[in-house]
């Protein structure tokens, strides 16, 4: 009996040990597991998709604006075979009046992926039943081969040799700011852009893996009932990648949900001459402009409570107001007054 | 299933659960089936099939056709010589008619003859090189009555297969071994500790060490005329280091696992490089293999008619002192041309792990006396730091130029190998800041894995230090609780996280393992 409760003690210790060291060696939270830290059942809206969703969509000015609080589940071209296992994991910590999805990668090669973006996603997952179910579902679209999924179900057989990247933020711990928007410094660039035209009429049969994704979503979506908005951001698209959303939005519209196409619509208008850093992502102007536009829809179409006076949302203002306070720093200009633009 | 991965520590695991679980009396086929998924993992084919059951079958019945005849030498030894012939044709065919093509193949250059035969694939199991000669040690046992046949071939079989020991050794005896392979064992906390700590300490030699010094030595082999002058020299110093690490720490694991169910298998390292000979250096490596070949091919030629007949001529046309030496030499000759030949069917093997090995140590024999003579008259004191270190040095310099062959791929490229050591052309353009920078950062090393490196090898030191004065494994548990586990999660989470496994690595196979 001494040597098995000794056995234990040792066990426990270890895993322990085991959980302090591989905080440390995480590195590259996403949003996705920032995700975690806000308290259980406090968002009103979900919104999942790749880096157009935390590079444009204000998550605090929306917050400041209307009162409703948005969790961001994004990471760097995210898959679009990892969206379903993200409205999952979802659903077990918050209850959202609205799931909001991104469609701009709707049409993009799964079998194509570089390694990393399904890492984003599948590592930032607890560990769950649901975790291992999108290991087997994202990756049976890619090349990867079946004896290398252990590398996923065991992140530790990749981060074991992060030993060597670590600073002082791995051992203090990183805290996610401005509730997963994405500015800095260089979000505040200002680069030209080719303005891009939206055909409506161009579409490109979806391949059957995109086709089979897409499908598999709506039945999810379907079968438990939520309230879903798709959107396709502002910007410019590459690699047919526009003939894929037109296709795409048909099945969705088809099924009976709405497609938020912000390439069409008269009333969003964003300068391709000021409101980009890159040909695919807005800057903190395009985002300021998008937000102030969408957040005002969702507020008109849905509802959504009003938090502004609850003492327990107060992390939203003081990100707000973190937030306002580094782009008057670095921009050298007063948030408020683009506000009245 | 490389030892290394994470499937064979499951596949141990369950094992062991079941060995503990299930009557004592079936313990032994909890093991046998064990072996059998090992030995057919990945690779279960008709041929495959049939390459296991000629070995089980020629040694079953030849074993038990020998201990039925034994009072009958002559029928004896005809089922010894066919069941000798069986298992070692299938190994010839199986694993050297490439290197009797390549003879042919020489032959052909040689006399301007314009057929080449053109290499042909086998597909062999693991670890039928240990299996065949550890069979072939059974059979000659049995005849020489050192032990009795095994009445059940399940149990044979077991023998045969006894999973641990497929993928490196140590070889086994069957008088040694049977008690513990068939015999019933209780569950004990301290050797499951033992056991455990065993395989740490020989995953810690492999994936921390063994493994990082690969990534090295591969890249600086891989292109030897990049990497020359001192790269090249480095590469030929860290291999025996690196072959020693991924050798003794396959063996530690296999140790350590047999612990833990109960069955003691022979050591087959004791500390090689602290040798001060070549002699003494193959005592201390791989040790199971020399008492094989000792036992199983150097006495009985030397016991030979030939050997004797040439033994007496000799020592009449020599006189007695020199005369006796060459039979002995010849027996030795053929012992380590066996020896290379076991490591793997191509002349680098024969070359670096028989033929150089055998030279060394030949002229240590002549050598030897002379030195002694030498130093005698000199006034060099030989039992003095200073000198054994010199000798531990000379040895290991020996050993690493042998194991330029053993690496190599060919034998030409062997000696482009030491040609690549002498390229010292251009030397200050090599060793510029750049030029280091960019060759070190495509070996895939930084200066922290070298840290590591040197860290983890001063740790070998001192640990292989300890062995030399006792058990060390012992001496760690007569501590106290917290200095134990402090050392043992220092294993564990040195091994988790400074291990070169995983993603971005290949597995940790074992080197021997394409034998």
């Amino acid at each position: 009996m001494k040597k098995f409760i000794k056995s234990i003690i040792f066990l426990i210790i270890f895993f322990v040990l085991w959980t302090i060291i591989f905080k440390v060696l995480w590195l590259d939270k996403t949003t996705i597991g920032y995700f975690y830290d806000e308290p259980k059942k406090s968002l009103d809206i979900v919104y999942v998709g790749g880096s157009n969703v935390y590079a444009h969509y204000n998550t605090t000015l929306a917050y400041d604006l209307y009162g409703f609080t948005t969790g961001i589940m994004s990471s760097d071209s995210q898959p679009s075979s990892s969206v379903k296992y993200l409205l999952e994991e979802s659903k077990k910590y918050q209850s959202p009046k609205l799931y909001i999805i991104d469609l701009a990668k709707v049409g993009d090669d799964l079998g194509n992926i570089q390694d990393g973006q399904e890492r984003k996603v599948i590592d930032s997952l607890k560990n769950s039943k649901n975790r291992i179910d999108a290991i087997q579902g994202m990756l049976k679209y890619t090349n990867i081969k079946k004896e290398d999924y252990i590398n996923y179900y065991f992140s530790f057989l990749l981060y074991h040799n992060k030993w060597k990247n670590i600073n002082s933020i791995n051992i203090i711990g990183n805290k996610q700011i401005y509730k997963g928007y994405l500015f800095s410094v260089f979000t505040t660039k200002i680069e030209p852009q080719e303005i891009y035209q939206w055909d409506n009429n161009k579409k490109i049969e979806l391949k059957q893996d995109n086709k089979e994704v897409l499908e598999d979503l709506i039945e999810y979506i379907k079968v438990n009932k939520l309230n879903v908005l798709f959107v396709v951001p502002r910007r410019g698209y590459i690699n047919n990648a526009m003939e894929y959303i037109n296709t795409a939005t048909d099945i969705i519209q088809k099924n009976g949900y709405e497609v938020l196409n912000f390439n069409i619509l008269d009333d969003f208008k964003v300068d391709f001459d000021k409101d980009f850093y890159n040909y695919q992502h807005l800057n903190v102007y395009g985002a300021t402009k998008y937000t102030r536009y969408f957040s005002k829809y969702l507020k008109s179409h849905y509802d959504l409570p009003d938090h502004r006076d609850d003492a327990r949302y107060n992390s939203w203002k003081q990100e707000y107001e973190r937030f306002k306070s580094n782009y008057n720093e670095i921009t050298t200009n007063n948030f408020d007054d683009l506000l009245l633009e | 299933m490389a030892l290394t991965s994470l499937v064979f520590a499951v596949f141990c695991t369950i094992t062991v659960a079941i060995y503990f679980i299930v009557p004592k009396k079936i313990q032994w086929v909890v093991v046998l089936i064990s072996s059998v998924i090992f030995l057919f993992y990945n690779n279960l084919t008709v041929g495959t099939i049939v390459q296991a059951l000629i070995v089980l079958l020629s040694s079953y019945f030849c074993g038990r056709l020998i201990y039925k005849y034994k009072e009958n030498p002559k029928k004896s030894k005809a089922f010894l010589i066919l069941g000798i012939l069986l298992i070692l044709g299938q190994l010839i065919y199986l694993k050297y008619t490439n290197l009797f093509l390549a003879t042919v193949n020489h032959v052909c250059n040689l006399f301007n003859m314009d057929y080449q035969f053109q290499f042909v694939q086998r597909n062999s199991l693991i670890g039928i090189s240990y299996y065949s000669l550890i069979m072939i040690g059974y059979l000659v046992d049995i005849f020489r009555g050192s032990t009795r046949a095994q009445d059940n071939i399940f149990k044979c079989a077991l023998f045969m297969t006894y999973f641990p020991i497929l993928s490196s050794g140590p070889f086994i005896r069957y008088e040694d071994r049977k008690e513990e392979l068939y015999g019933e064992h209780k569950f004990s906390y301290e050797s499951m500790c033992g056991g455990l700590v065993r395989i740490l300490w020989g995953l810690f030699k492999i994936l921390v060490i063994s493994q990082r010094i690969g990534m090295f030595v591969d890249t600086v082999w891989a292109d030897l005329n990049t990497y020359r002058a001192i790269f090249a020299v480095a590469a030929i110093l860290f291999f025996p280091l690196q072959l020693y690490t991924n050798f003794s720490g396959s063996i530690d694991i296999i140790m350590g696992i047999s612990e833990i169910m109960g069955i003691k298998l022979p050591e087959n390292f004791t500390v090689p490089f602290a040798s001060r000979t070549i002699t003494e250096f193959w005592r201390n490596w791989h040790i199971t293999l020399g008492a094989w070949l000792r036992d199983y091919i150097f006495y009985p030629l030397q016991k030979s008619d030939v050997i004797q007949k040439l033994n007496k001529k000799c020592k009449k046309v020599f006189g007695k002192k020199v005369g006796k030496k060459i039979p002995l030499y010849i027996s030795m000759f053929i012992m380590w041309v066996a020896i290379g030949v076991w490591h793997g069917g191509a002349y680098t093997y024969i070359i670096g792990s028989g033929l150089l090995q055998f030279l060394f140590i030949f002229l240590e024999d002549i050598l030897g006396p002379i030195s002694k003579k030498i130093n005698n008259k000199i006034g060099i004191h030989t039992e003095v730091f200073s000198y054994r270190l010199y000798q531990t040095i000379r040895t290991y310099l020996l050993f690493s130029f042998s194991m330029i062959f053993f690496r190599a791929p060919s034998v030409s490229s062997a000696i482009n190998a030491i040609k690549s050591c002498l390229m010292l052309n251009n030397i200050g353009t090599l060793l510029n800041r750049s030029n280091l920078s960019s060759l070190l950062g495509n070996i895939g090393l930084d200066m922290k894995d070298f840290i590591i490196l040197a860290g983890a090898i001063f740790i070998l030191f001192i640990v292989e230090k300890l062995v030399l004065k006792g058990n060390v494994r012992k001496k760690l548990f007569e501590q106290n609780i917290i200095f134990k586990w402090t050392v043992v999660y220092a294993l564990i989470f040195a091994i988790i996280i400074f291990g070169c496994y995983g993603a971005g690595y290949n597995p940790a196979n074992f080197i021997y393992r394409q034998v």
